[in-house]
């Protein structure tokens, strides 16, 4: 690792990998219980049945954010490594927190067109 | 990571010409796989922005999502993720227990894990592909 751009890049590494077990549990489960059951082809109502219990979406209320922030920070691990000017990784990192963040919230907002409907 | 020269690929062609060891590729792989996912996530959020529309509109799109094709490319995906998972698992286990020492055989401990994945996925994933609808 470089120490141009310093501080937080430990954070970084840190994070990942809290996201990286957290979603391995959740990915696990997330493709088991789609994939991996006697319903496997999926429409709305098979969706809004699993999005009628609270703990399904409290599961995807962390999802989301975990598996954006790992996608976005192993994107900036990527890029990083092509060794950005200083005024780049300014510019890059805000890019990446707005999309993440924005993201997230999208999310967050499409897991409850499925409560409506229910 | 060393310094490289310029070019997008070129640091990854003398990584491995440095480098030649099963480490390089498992970390070429892992980024590979994870540039994948994370374009795939993009497409997983679009097809379920449908849900905007409604019934009708979310299953039309995952009518459209859920064919032979799709489900013979939905093999492919869970090898990417499987081997991302566990390979990721691999790399979090040697950071965090000090066990860069051993890391290839965790590795390879990691790739039964992940052929053990992909049978049980083709034998469930296979013959629904070929399912009529």
């Amino acid at each position: 690792m470089n120490g141009k751009t310093g501080k937080g890049s430990a954070y970084g590494w840190l994070l990942q990998r809290i996201t990286g077990i957290f979603l391995a549990f959740f990915l696990i489960l997330h493709i088991l219980v789609l994939h991996f059951t006697k319903d496997w082809r999926i429409d709305f109502n098979l969706v809004t049945s699993r999005l009628d219990s609270t703990g399904w979406v409290i599961f995807y209320l962390i999802f989301v954010p975990a598996g954006l922030f790992h996608a976005f920070n192993g994107a900036w691990q990527v890029i990083h490594d092509y060794r950005p000017k200083a005024q780049a990784v300014r510019a890059v990192k805000t890019l990446l927190w707005v999309l993440g963040i924005a993201i997230s919230v999208w999310g967050y907002y499409l897991i409850f067109t499925f409560n409506k409907g229910a | 990571m060393y310094e490289s020269k310029s070019g997008f690929f070129r640091k990854y062609k003398d990584a491995l010409s440095l480098n030649p060891n099963v480490g390089t590729w498992a970390w070429l792989l892992h980024r590979i796989t994870g540039v994948i996912l994370v374009l795939y996530l993009f497409m997983h959020f679009l097809v379920l922005s449908s849900s905007i529309g409604g019934e009708g509109s979310f299953n039309a799109w995952l009518s459209k999502v859920q064919n032979p094709v799709f489900h013979l490319l939905e093999i492919g995906l869970v090898a990417v993720v499987a081997f991302h998972l566990l390979n990721g698992l691999r790399i979090t286990i040697a950071d965090f227990f000090f066990l860069t020492k051993p890391h290839k055989t965790i590795f390879w401990i990691a790739m039964v894990i992940f052929v053990i994945f992909l049978v049980i996925t083709l034998v469930v994933f296979l013959p629904r592909a070929f399912s009529p609808h």
